[in-house]
């Protein structure tokens, strides 16, 4: 069998981390969600309800992207497995579990659509301007926003891993100064109008193609970083 | 003996820098396949540097490791015949030392699932335990059992023994040494406790401030030496001539650790003078070598004297 199917049930050998906690989280956010509609008074229940709890296992996916790698690639290295195997096992496997979730979150969007928002006229999935698109767009969307946050922390791990803490404050710096020099140009040329419309005027299918390229950025960043990583 | 094929692990001109230091300066080495390798030298030497770099998990400034003639670097099928465990191993939190062995069962072809049982119940590991509740004892334990049970071809143990009991470390040197006649395979052992595992070692490689300074046959080691005791005049006209090692005087008895081969004559011609004539603890010549390398800048000479 290939190392790098091995290195994915190596990562699956222990459920939690990447079934069973984000499973947890999900459920029991949702049913907090329906907990604080069911207490709010019926003045307040007017109208459509809204809940961003969705994002709670998104932002686990974070704190999972950096787990797996600084738990997991010392062990992977006593292992005898490349650093290569390493990478593409644990983010295809990541892949497929956000692939999962995303499915997951648009049939709940459907059955939230079905039972008039739980029965609180609510949105927790199919939040209307990301449920007005087709199935395809909808898990497009929710599958890049889960694995951009797990690049986030693999990278940022990675990058601790490779130079430790001054790493991640050149990093985090960089990263400064980027969106700083950006927010020069658009205002050097005055062109906040301009960037304003852009936005206005990116789709959700438009939004998940700049971050799936910002995620494809992380990953190949990821994957240079860790190459030369010492465990 | 016909070279018909590539060393086992085969180094060459091999460098490590740090930013403040050199870990690894020259290193070169050929290590022949089912041998039990001891690479002996003080704390900061570049042991464990230099394993990291043998098992692929560490990378060079300079020169060449190569294993059975290929580069492990980030070569998987090479690295499956490697095994590889820190002294300092991580492993993943909450795994389970049960969950260790079975990611290493996943990943060494030669898992001894049978041997890993035996070694668990020698050990008294619990094994459903979190690995980061376990004692240091129980943490080198685990690795222990991985890299025994794991079979690999190239198997690289780094201070093993940290933690352990004197009983735990015989259990140890015993099963190491069973299993091995059962399956030999190339072993690199790293130590401090060079006694212990004089018995086990059939080559040594002392390392000091990177740079090999010894790299020899343990048998013929043990035999380059010998200690000899009794009256100081009768000692100093015996040793004329020798090298001597290290020097031992109380009153007028005096005991000198020459390097020297003794034939039967001299041998015959020390008994009839009264001396006495022992054998040097292998520890004693790896501290020897080691102390008189580093009063004299280069170690080669050392080497090459002993030959």
């Amino acid at each position: 069998m290939n190392r790098v199917v091995k290195v994915a049930r190596m990562q699956l050998i222990n459920k939690w981390p990447f079934l069973g906690i984000p499973m947890v989280i999900l459920v029991a956010s949702t049913l907090m969600t329906f907990g604080i509609w069911a207490l709010l008074p019926a003045s307040a229940r007017e109208g459509e309800l809204y809940s961003g709890s969705g994002q709670a296992v998104m932002w686990y996916f974070l704190a999972l992207g950096i787990q797996s790698l600084t738990y997991t690639f010392p062990f992977s290295q006593a292992m005898s497995v490349s650093r290569r195997s390493f990478y593409l096992g644990t983010l295809g496997l990541f892949a497929a579990i956000a692939l999962g979730f995303s499915i997951l979150y648009y049939l709940l969007g459907l059955v939230e659509k079905a039972t008039g928002g739980w029965g609180f006229n609510g949105q927790v999935f199919a939040l209307g301007w990301i449920s007005q698109n087709n199935a395809a767009i909808q898990i497009l969307f929710y599958f890049v926003a889960m694995v951009l946050l797990f690049m986030i922390g693999f990278w940022a791990a990675t990058v601790y891993m490779r130079w430790k803490a001054s790493g991640l404050l050149v990093a985090g710096i960089g990263f400064a100064v980027l969106v700083l020099g950006m927010v020069a140009l658009a205002t050097l040329n005055d062109a906040w109008p301009q960037v304003g419309a852009w936005f206005a005027a990116m789709q959700v299918l438009g939004l998940s193609i700049v971050l799936g390229m910002l995620c494809v950025l992380l990953a190949g960043g990821s994957y240079l970083t860790l190459r030369r990583a010492t465990a | 003996m016909a070279p018909t094929s590539a060393p086992a692990i085969e180094v060459r001109n091999l460098t490590k820098t740090y930013r403040d230091a050199n870990a690894l300066d020259g290193v070169s080495l050929a290590l022949e396949e089912n041998r039990i390798y001891g690479l002996l030298g003080r704390n900061g030497a570049g042991k464990t540097t230099l394993m990291s770099i043998l098992a692929g998990q560490g990378y060079p400034t300079g020169g060449q490791v190569l294993i059975h003639g290929r580069n492990p670097y980030e070569n998987d099928s090479t690295l499956a015949r490697i095994c590889f465990i820190r002294e300092s191993q991580r492993y993943p939190d909450d795994f389970s030392p049960h969950q260790a062995f079975k990611a290493a069962a996943l990943f060494f072809a030669n898992w001894d699932q049978e041997l890993a049982e035996r070694l668990i119940e020698d050990f008294n590991l619990p094994t459903r335990r979190r690995i980061k509740k376990l004692s240091r004892g129980q943490l080198s334990a685990v690795g222990v059992i991985i890299g025994m049970a794991a079979r690999a071809e190239v198997t690289v143990f780094d201070e093993p023994y940290l933690g352990l009991d004197a009983v735990a470390r015989q259990i140890f040197y015993d099963r190491l040494v069973e299993d091995y006649a059962l399956h030999p395979r190339t072993i690199v052992l790293s130590s401090h406790l060079i006694d212990e595992i004089a018995n086990l070692l059939e080559h040594v490689v002392v390392i000091d401030k990177g740079r090999i300074l010894l790299d020899e046959d343990a048998d013929t080691l043990r035999g380059s030496a010998v200690a000899v005791t009794g009256n100081q005049d009768k000692v100093a006209s015996f040793i004329d001539g020798y090298r001597v090692l290290h020097r031992d005087s109380l009153g007028s008895l005096a005991s000198v650790t020459i390097q020297a081969r003794l034939g039967a004559t001299q041998r015959a011609m020390a008994a009839e003078i009264g001396l006495e004539l022992s054998p040097v603890p292998l520890q004693q010549l790896v501290v020897r070598t080691t102390m008189s390398a580093q009063a004299e800048p280069h170690g080669d000479h050392y080497q090459e004297a002993l030959k």
